[in-house]
């Protein structure tokens, strides 16, 4: 095995770790997490068995084999931000609902009172 | 909590009495002596101010001055807080809610005039009187101002002069609506589009705009042609929705 497909590999197990630990911690979803270790398992697979990227290049008509890599990720990672965004503005969406529900029911009558900070 | 109303669903419904909200967002400077012109030019009007998540003693000073305050644990913008005021008078059962600016840019004396025409109208804008004496925009803004306009007739077939106007009146239609429609990001001319599209009934009434009592424009002319741009882009984007109905 090439010594930079070793390195791969222990990257992508620390990087795969990292997830683990995080959805451990509940600073992250399973459902996120699985999808990430989704990705490292095609990295590791890639690492070990090198011959993979000739052939995604060929299907590809990529002529320059990292090329086409580099292609593959780029649009994985366009796809996942593509994802965080319609779920970063849904939660907006539901977190502008709370906030006036939570003003509509803490309404305060006309009269002396306290300050917010006070 | 003293003062609490607890829950806006529990208020007798007053169906008769106008709402008047007012948005404010870190307006301890001027909201206090726009409520009290308020009360004073409409005593019969219940007012609320829509404090947006200030800072400051904005909701204090409303509340001192005699409005329910309604205020949102976070800053959510001009649209969510609009939506906020119109929940307020659906619930209560208002049949007529009346949006002012908070920096006093809004007379409240006009609120008659815009009320008036809800009689025929679903939404009525209070637009800036390009012939009176008060306050007119000029240049730039003017500029703007006719742009978006156009842009906004183009799109919906509305006549509205003055589409970048929050003063603004709302009928049962209106109400029922945009308190559970909201616009954007770009609530004023966004909302007109959008009404046209839900077949409400839109018109306007000129009045005199003051000069804002506190605060300052951040517009530049770079802002401006980006602000612009992006209204443009948002109002387009509104007519390729699916149109929601009253």
């Amino acid at each position: 095995m090439h010594r930079s497909s070793v390195i791969i590999l222990i990257a992508d197990f620390a990087l795969a770790l990292m997830m683990m630990h995080t959805a451990r911690r509940r600073r992250t979803s399973e459902r996120l997490v699985f999808g990430w270790l989704i990705v490292c398992a095609v990295i590791a697979a890639l690492a070990i068995w090198r011959e993979a990227i000739d052939v995604l290049a060929a299907a590809l008509d990529v002529h320059y084999p990292p090329s086409a890599l580099f292609l593959i990720a780029f649009a994985g990672l366009i796809a996942i931000v593509f994802k965080l965004s319609t779920e970063l503005a849904e939660d907006r969406r539901r977190l502008r609902r709370l906030a006036q529900e939570l003003a509509l029911l803490s309404a305060t009558a006309p009269g002396p009172q306290k300050d917010r900070d006070e | 909590m003293p003062g609490s109303m607890g829950d806006v669903r529990m208020m007798k419904p007053s169906s008769d009495q106008v709402v008047v909200f007012i948005l404010a967002f870190n307006e301890e400077a001027s909201i206090g002596a726009l409520v009290c012109e308020t009360r004073a030019k409409l005593p019969d009007a219940t007012i609320v101010v829509v404090d947006d998540g200030s800072v400051d003693a904005t909701a204090a000073r409303a509340s001192a001055a005699g409005a329910w305050v309604l205020r949102h644990p976070f800053n959510l913008g001009v649209a969510a807080s609009e939506a906020t005021g119109l929940k307020y008078a659906k619930r209560g059962g208002h049949r007529i809610a009346v949006r002012l600016d908070g920096d006093g840019q809004h007379d409240p004396a006009f609120v008659s005039e815009l009320v008036a025409q809800l009689s025929h109208a679903d939404l009525v804008v209070g637009a800036r009187s390009q012939d009176a004496k008060g306050y007119r925009a000029t240049g730039l803004r003017l500029i703007g101002a006719r742009y978006l306009a156009f842009v906004t007739r183009l799109l919906s077939g509305s006549r509205i002069t003055d589409v970048t106007s929050g003063f603004r009146a709302f009928g049962p239609a209106a109400i029922a609506y945009f308190s559970e429609h909201v616009p954007n990001d770009y609530p004023e001319p966004e909302s007109i589009v959008m009404a046209a599209r839900a077949g409400l009934r839109v018109t306007e009434v000129p009045v005199l705009m003051r000069r804002r009592e506190t605060g300052a424009s951040s517009l530049t002319f770079l802002r401006s042609m980006y602000y612009m741009a992006k209204v443009s882009f948002a109002l387009v984007l509104e007519t390729l929705r699916a149109p929601t109905r009253t």
